[in-house]
């Protein structure tokens, strides 16, 4: 029983880094129509940004929410430099500007930051919390928390504020949001920034756990997307449970088979999911148009 | 001869000139880098032809080449195979492997399907990994033979440069037959509309099968021959990356010839040989190259798919480039 | 638009650029003089060596040093006379930490540069791959990588200079012994040396008297082991012994200590460096492996010749480059003098053949690693005599007995 619950922390640590990804898929998706395969560099450039801040010797909080600031800035960079001359073009050339420019992102941050792994110290120092023989470190914890304020935060701006629902009027109708005078271009800015700075807000916060380094964006954002399609593209809820569902299966196939064969868990989540029924498995059919 | 003859002749000249390259060259090393060369070329014609022709994306198509690789290396080597039936089973297998993904991929477009073909190709770098008894894992496949064909062996490095640029070459008259006749048509149709060629009767479902099996042939004959010119291969070599590069040659050569895309897969696989090019090169140079020989492929994608979206080859055709740029 | 398929132009460029290539390759032909400037002590034709290191890429940490120290060591040969009077040109590629990269460089300097002997690579995977072309052209290869499969089984062409498993495993084993610890719970990478540790412990283990209660693998890239951790921990194993060498040995220290797990770990001599300290911080405490004694030279006597050739490594490196060196530069000193002096002893000509010959007769050679004695069979040469195990204790290696 312990180890069912241990690896149950296990899942849903991961799952809820992968909904944190997951979340930046369908916000760019939800504005634009697009795939933004850059997701991933993101999620990196929070983690190196974080670690080279406290390393000029900035207090960890003031690193963290700095890297995040940063990285956003970047998201929006990336869409007015390189997505906003192409958008609305056909999907493959978006494709291939998002992909070039995972691969840009990612050589400046070697360039930047080296080839090493960079280490991050916890958020806050102690020994892991125990009941009932599982241990749930204290990072883990915070994992939980800012993955689940973030989401609270989402849904209070698309809900509640103005801005908020000039996003979801554009990402129903462009054109008739840019009658009734909504700037659709700001809109895919600020989007691609959210996006962006939800990447980097779960690669601050698994740091401390797995280390960071140049590379690790690509594996991430595919394992986010397979997240993000399995609760159906677009549907910010979904995404989050699809993250959490891909953590938990993960975790369960690593400790009850092989941990081998953890990472093509989601690959063959992703393949399944898009073979069978790619408008999503938790996502009401026909609601998401592919 | 009039002009059109010469068009459609000009890039068997090409491949003609190419193939006398090892008479003036008698540095063995120029040679293996220019063979390089021609086996990247093998790959970036199949994607071209996916690409340009059939509108589809493929970021798995390392994995295709690994699968000839492997293939070829297991028959040759494990079950005793010679060269030439070992070849044929990487270019059958390599299908294959295209096959299953095309089918399933039909209903996919866009994103999906570039997702599916990017997650299929991590899968299968996991597979590499992961089926050691046939693969030999992550200490790579080593003591592969030279090409032979009967009692021909491909053993110098001018004779390799034959094999691989003779393969190019016959590749591309493939893929100039598939472009110019009906299904050609068909699928440059496809690239416009899909509903458009639809319409005009064209079974669109079999074009782009066949369109996906014969690139993916040709990215499993060229890891076939890499197997054999370099003697060892490994898992890292078919990862994303190799195939992000791939992209990169088909994306900077334009996706709507041939010439450009082969032409491109030359130029950047030199980028990376600098030193062996230009004698005298100071190692920092050459250092300072390659270490930013992956910035150069993600750049030259962005700014290309910007500001050229016909590539290299649109470049070249001014006349063209105002009528269709939209 | 038919006809369009093959535009004019780019088949001319296409024309073109095979022109240049004939140019260039015109040009290549002549380029194979000789372009090193030896103007140290040593005169006449240089030797060259090649060595291939990982400069960028995941392993440019390891590769940088070895650069450095090769750089550094050979201007001290040729201003010491070189070999027999002729000086040594290295000439340095990088491989990028990959595969391909790797092989490619074999090949330009077996081909190009006519060298007598490879050093390198630094990585297990490049060492491997290069090897259909250093059988192809029958010159010595002397890796700086730690994968046994590299020297076992034996290739007649293919030296090593960091310990290899087949020593670590069962001085490790023995010591787990000597602690009364007889179950352990394993945990490898599923890459060239975590498997390679894997099955020399599953060999070795029986024999020791230890036995594997849990056998985990990972995989190289993986960022949680809480899977592999709990299975450990749910067996009744004694002590966690964990055989990667990346960023993973650091995260199996934290996630052990931070699933509540008491017992001793023990990684591998791949862990002997300052990123593991860094990266598992606190959770490094404690952690035991064993390694050269070059971590702390004060363990050589006082006066004898390795405590020398450590002092004198430690000193010189620090000197010139401005931080102590780790343990990569000593595998790269110990790879370029196995040559270096194995071509001294060469007496005529300095053909590959008669290289391999003194690089595999070497006997009481002391270097960095140890004491190395190569034989036809044993192309690693060191013994458990070379080894110390170390606990982390205040953030540094500290011998323990």
């Amino acid at each position: 029983m312990s180890e069912f619950l241990q690896f149950l922390v296990a899942g849903l640590k991961n799952g809820s880094i992968y909904a944190l990804i997951a979340l930046g898929f369908t916000i760019v998706y939800a504005a634009t129509g697009a795939i933004n395969f850059a997701q991933g560099e993101f999620f990196m450039l929070g983690g190196m940004l974080c670690v080279s801040f406290t390393d000029l010797g900035m207090p960890l909080p003031v690193a963290a929410v700095a890297a995040i600031a940063a990285t956003a800035a970047i998201g929006a960079a990336f869409e007015l430099l390189a997505v906003r001359p192409i958008a609305g073009d056909s999907p493959l050339r978006i494709i291939m500007v998002t992909i070039g420019g995972a691969v840009v992102l990612r050589q400046l941050a070697l360039h930047f930051f080296g080839p090493d792994e960079r280490a991050l110290a916890p958020f806050t120092e102690g020994a892991s919390l125990k009941a009932f023989g599982v241990a749930v470190e204290l990072q883990t914890l915070w994992i939980w928390g800012l993955t689940a304020l973030a989401v609270v935060a989402l849904a209070l701006l698309y809900r509640k504020t103005a801005f908020g629902r000039a996003m979801r009027a554009t990402a129903i109708r462009r054109d008739a949001a840019r009658l009734v005078g909504i700037n659709a271009g700001m809109m895919v800015t600020v989007a691609f920034a959210l996006a962006a700075g939800l990447g980097a807000l779960a690669g601050v916060a698994v740091a401390p756990l797995t280390q960071t380094a140049f590379g690790v964006g690509a594996a991430i954002g595919v394992k986010g997307f397979a997240a993000a399609i399995l609760g159906g593209i677009g549907n910010p809820i979904t995404a989050v449970a699809g993250g959490l569902l891909l953590g938990l299966l993960e975790s369960f196939a690593a400790g009850y088979f092989d941990p081998a064969y953890k990472d093509g868990v989601a690959l063959v989540v992703l393949l399944v999911v898009l073979f069978v029924a790619p408008q999503g498995l938790l996502a009401k059919a026909g609601r998401v148009k592919v | 001869m009039n002009a059109r003859t010469l068009r459609a002749l000009a890039p068997l000249i090409a491949v003609a000139l190419a193939l006398i390259v090892p008479l003036a060259v008698s540095d063995r090393f120029l040679l293996k880098v220019f063979t390089f060369c021609g086996i990247n070329a093998l790959v970036v014609v199949g994607l071209a032809l996916l690409f340009g022709y059939a509108g589809q994306v493929s970021l798995g198509h390392a994995a295709f080449m690994g699968l000839g690789a492997y293939t070829s290396a297991y028959c040759t080597v494990e079950l005793g195979w010679p060269w030439l039936l070992g070849f044929v089973a990487a270019g059958v297998v390599a299908a294959l492997g295209g096959l299953i993904l095309a089918i399933p991929s039909l209903r996919l477009k866009g994103y999906y399907l570039a997702m599916a073909t990017l997650g299929f190709g991590l899968l299968m770098s996991l597979a590499f990994i992961q089926a050691e008894p046939i693969t030999g894992g992550v200490d790579g496949f080593s003591g592969i033979p030279f090409p032979s064909i009967g009692p021909v062996e491909f053993r110098s490095a001018s004779s390799l440069y034959w094999l691989v640029w003779g393969a190019v070459g016959i590749a591309v008259l493939v893929a100039h037959n598939i472009t110019s006749l009906r299904p050609g048509r068909a699928m440059r149709a496809l690239h416009g509309s899909e509903l458009g060629a639809q319409a005009c009767g064209v079974d669109i479902v079999g074009v782009k099968v066949r369109t996906f099996v014969v690139s993916a042939l040709m990215a499993g004959l060229a890891g076939a021959l890499y197997a054999g010119v370099v003697g060892f291969i490994s898992p890292s070599l078919f990862t994303l990356t190799a195939s992000i590069t791939f992209i990169a040659m088909t994306i900077v050569g334009g996706t709507s010839s041939l010439a450009g895309p082969i032409l491109a897969a030359v130029a950047l696989t030199l980028v990376q040989y600098s030193d062996a090019l230009i004698p005298g090169l100071p190692r920092e140079t050459a250092q300072t190259i390659q270490s930013y020989q992956e910035d150069i492929y993600g750049l030259a994608i962005v700014l290309i798919v910007i500001f050229a979206p016909r590539g290299l080859a649109g470049l070249w055709k001014r006349r063209s480039a105002g009528n269709e740029a939209s | 638009m038919r006809g369009r398929t093959f535009g004019w132009p780019s088949a001319v460029l296409l024309v073109v650029l095979l022109t240049a290539l004939l140019a260039i390759a015109g040009c290549g032909d002549s380029g194979s003089e000789p372009s090193g400037d030896s103007t140290g002590a040593a005169s006449g034709e240089p030797i060259k060596i090649g060595a291939i290191l990982s400069l960028t890429g995941t392993y440019a940490g390891l590769g940088e040093p070895e650069k450095n120290l090769i750089e550094m060591e050979v201007k001290k040969i040729n201003d010491a006379g070189g070999i027999n009077g002729r000086p040594v040109e290295v000439i340095i590629e990088d491989d990028a930490t990959d595969e391909a990269q790797a092989v490619a460089a074999a090949s330009r300097l077996i081909e190009q540069e006519n060298v007598v002997a490879i050093i390198g690579a630094t990585g297990t995977g490049q060492t491997m791959a290069m090897r259909g072309d250093i059988q192809r052209a029958g010159i010595p290869q002397v890796s700086m990588a730690g994968g046994t499969v590299i020297t076992n089984p034996v290739d007649p062409l293919v030296f090593a200079t960091p310990w290899s498993n087949t020593i670590v495993v069962p001085f490790t084993l023995d010591y787990l012994k000597g602690q009364g610890i007889t179950k352990i719970g394993l945990i490898t990478d599923s890459g060239g040396f975590g498997k390679d540790g894997q099955a020399v412990f599953k060999e070795a283990a029986p024999k020791a008297g230890v036995e594997i209660v849990a056998d985990e693998t990972l995989n190289p890239g993986d960022t949680d082991m809480t899977a592999q951790l709990t299975k450990i921990k749910n067996s009744d194993a004694e002590a966690i012994v964990m055989w990667t060498a990346g960023s993973e040995a650091a995260i199996i220290a934290k996630n052990a200590r931070d699933l509540g797990i008491e017992l001793p770990i023990y990684g591998s001599h791949g862990i002997a460096r300052q990123e593991f300290i860094d990266g598992a911080g606190e959770a490094a405490e404690g952690v035991k492996l064993a390694a050269g004694k070059v971590l702390d030279p004060s363990l050589y006597p006082e006066g004898s010749e390795a405590r020398a050739v450590a002092d004198d490594f430690i000193s010189s490196y620090e000197q010139a480059y401005g931080e102590k060196p780790g343990m990569f530069p000593g595998y790269a000193y110990d790879a370029l003098y196995l040559v270096v002096e194995a071509a001294k002893r060469v007496e005529g000509d300095l053909t590959p053949e008669a290289l391999l010959e003194q690089i595999q007769a070497t006997t009481g050679w002391v270097g960095i690693d140890g004491t190395y004695n190569m034989t036809a069979e044993d192309h690693n040469g060191l013994t458990v005599d070379d080894l110390q195990m170390y606990e982390i204790s205040g953030g540094k290696f500290t011998p323990v007995q």
